[in-house]
């Protein structure tokens, strides 16, 4: 090989790379497109199409089973942003406003996201770990061999499912977090339970609340269609489930950030 | 009725010509066996039939009806009357015996849950596995999950039933309770079979006809008697089962 050559090849390298990396993720976010498409599809009145055992089955296992976690995460979230919040209002005396602050924050953002990387991280790779070993164990072909279409017998149970416990997930969530801060506020910062709870009733809107709901719901929605994306295109045996698993935990987590900017910014 | 062809089908995956121009006919009420060296593309080409793969060139046709350009929704009907046992047995893992029997008839039929289970253990009666219908595919080993797989390919009484090395990894007397099923498919109730196997037995147990696959094309099309007396190196190598011989592996 002559240098000249060699030189052309050091620079090709990373074109190549960048070429690979670019047309991978093309593919990607048209196959979430078009998976989109047939699951709003099928949402249609007169194309409705879904399997009731199913989704009631996967409805308990996202839901049901991520109440626990939710929870925990919740009380300690609140508890976080209520002491750290409470520098400030010591130094400024301004008890009054401990629970808006952390009720504002929790409700509108805060709750939403974290929630939902919990979400993520224990439904949706859950849900892309079942539905890759499906695919690499010729399970999903078996459900087209069997007239099943695999997006209405698999995808819109879990897509229903991920949406409507999501939302129900951030309403506990808001909850147990306001509870968490509550309890640190009086316990911790010696501010009144009542003056925190005051406090938030006061100064949180309404539209603070469904601002979050919100969120959730698109939340939702995202983690749904992207860990049955990354599950329905796993291929290469245990290796391949694993690579989807990690893709749709990434995925899931940029979309999050990504929508709870869109969502904030346009809410402005 | 249930008339099957292959004509001239052509498939690459990457790189790799697995099927390179195979063509077959299979006549109605037939029990067709396709036989072959591992890899050598039989699981690759029945898949062609149900609309599972798409040939690169070549048509497949049913009862004289081009399904080639199908989409996926077309196949739909067709698969209800072509069933496929996979060679993996791809039993539902979230779901008991019972229900990964009955999902296509709750699916298909217009019954209850309710009705649909009894079905479906009758079903699971007819390979014996009905005293396990509770239990999880992940409970048993590969040749109890294949009598269920068979059991569920049944349940929408298809006129074609593709069976994909059915009594591999099944001990002799089920392996031989299943040969009794295909030809009892074929000879009371018309179902038109196409198996693949590698079980010498079967083979020449049961089968109408044999095609054999070989470096992507047909090597022969014939009966049992054709491939006892066939002359071709090639097949009598595979057919005694021999080590050594002029087959490339
Ligand atoms: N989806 C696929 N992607 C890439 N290659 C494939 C795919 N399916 C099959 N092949 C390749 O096609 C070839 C034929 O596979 P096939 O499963 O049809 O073999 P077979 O004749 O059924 O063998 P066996 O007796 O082992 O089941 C193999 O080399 C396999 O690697
Ligand atoms: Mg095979």
């Amino acid at each position: 090989m002559s240098p000249m050559h060699k030189i052309a090849r050091t620079f090709q390298r990373p074109l190549h790379l960048l070429g690979d990396w670019a047309m991978g993720w093309f593919h990607h976010i048209g196959g979430l497109g078009l998976l989109t498409w047939q699951v709003l599809v099928y949402l249609l009145p007169w194309k409705w199409n879904f399997d009731g055992p199913e989704t009631w089955r996967t409805m308990y296992r996202v839901g049901v089973k991520s109440f626990p976690i939710v929870v925990v995460t919740a009380v300690l979230v609140g508890a976080i942003m209520v002491i750290q919040s409470g520098l400030y209002i010591e130094q400024y005396g301004a008890h009054g406003l401990l629970g808006w602050g952390a009720g504002y924050a929790i409700l509108r953002s805060v709750g939403p996201i974290l929630i939902g990387l919990m979400f993520s991280g224990r439904v949706g790779a859950n849900n892309t770990a079942e539905l890759g070993t499906m695919k690499v164990t010729d399970q999903i072909d078996a459900l087209r061999a069997l007239s099943i279409d695999p997006v209405a017998y698999l995808v819109m149970p879990r897509f229903m499912a991920m949406i409507v416990m999501m939302f129900l997930l951030v309403v506990v969530g808001n909850a147990t977090a306001l509870i968490g801060g509550a309890l640190t506020s009086q316990f911790l910062l010696d501010v009144n339970m009542v003056l925190f709870f005051q406090s938030v009733v006061t100064y949180v809107l309404l539209e603070d609340l469904m601002h979050g709901l919100m969120k959730s719901v698109a939340f939702g929605f995202a983690i749904a269609i992207i860990s049955c994306y990354f599950g329905l295109q796993t291929s290469g045996g245990a290796v391949g489930v694993g690579r989807a698993v990690n893709a749709s935990v990434v995925g899931s987590a940029i979309a999050l950030f990504a929508i709870d900017y869109a969502i904030t910014y346009a809410a402005l | 009725m249930g008339h099957i062809e292959f004509r001239d089908i052509y498939k690459s995956f990457g790189p790799k010509h697995v099927l390179r121009g195979v063509s077959l006919n299979v006549d109605p009420g037939e029990v067709f066996f396709i036989i072959g060296q591992s890899g050598a593309g039989k699981s690759v080409l029945v898949k062609h039939l149900i609309g599972l793969l798409r040939p690169d060139s070549g048509r497949v046709l049913l009862d004289g009806v081009d399904v080639t350009d199908f989409k996926e929704k077309e196949f739909y009907p067709i698969r209800k009357r072509c069933a496929m046992v996979f060679q993996n047995s791809t039993l539902f893992d979230s779901m008991t015996l019972v229900d990964n029997v009955a999902l296509p008839i709750r699916k298909h039929r217009d019954v209850t849950v309710k009705e649909a289970r009894e079905m479906a253990v009758d079903k699971l009666r007819l390979v014996g596995m009905h005293t396990y219908a509770e239990r999880f595919p992940a409970d048993f080993g590969d040749g109890m999950r294949k009598k269920v797989a068979i059991a569920r390919a049944l349940t929408l009484d298809p006129e074609f039933v593709i069976f994909d090395e059915p009594t591999t990894g099944i001990d002799p007397i089920s392996a031989a309770m299943v040969d009794k099923l295909i030809r009892h498919l074929s000879d009371n109730i018309g179902v038109t079979s196409i198996v693949i196997s590698h079980d010498l037995r079967s083979i020449f147990g049961i089968a109408d006809r044999i095609a054999m696959l070989y470096q992507g094309k047909l090597l022969l099309d014939g009966t049992q008697e054709d491939y006892k007396n066939s002359d071709n190196p090639i097949i009598q190598q595979f057919i005694q089962g021999q080590p050594e011989g002029p087959m490339e592996v």
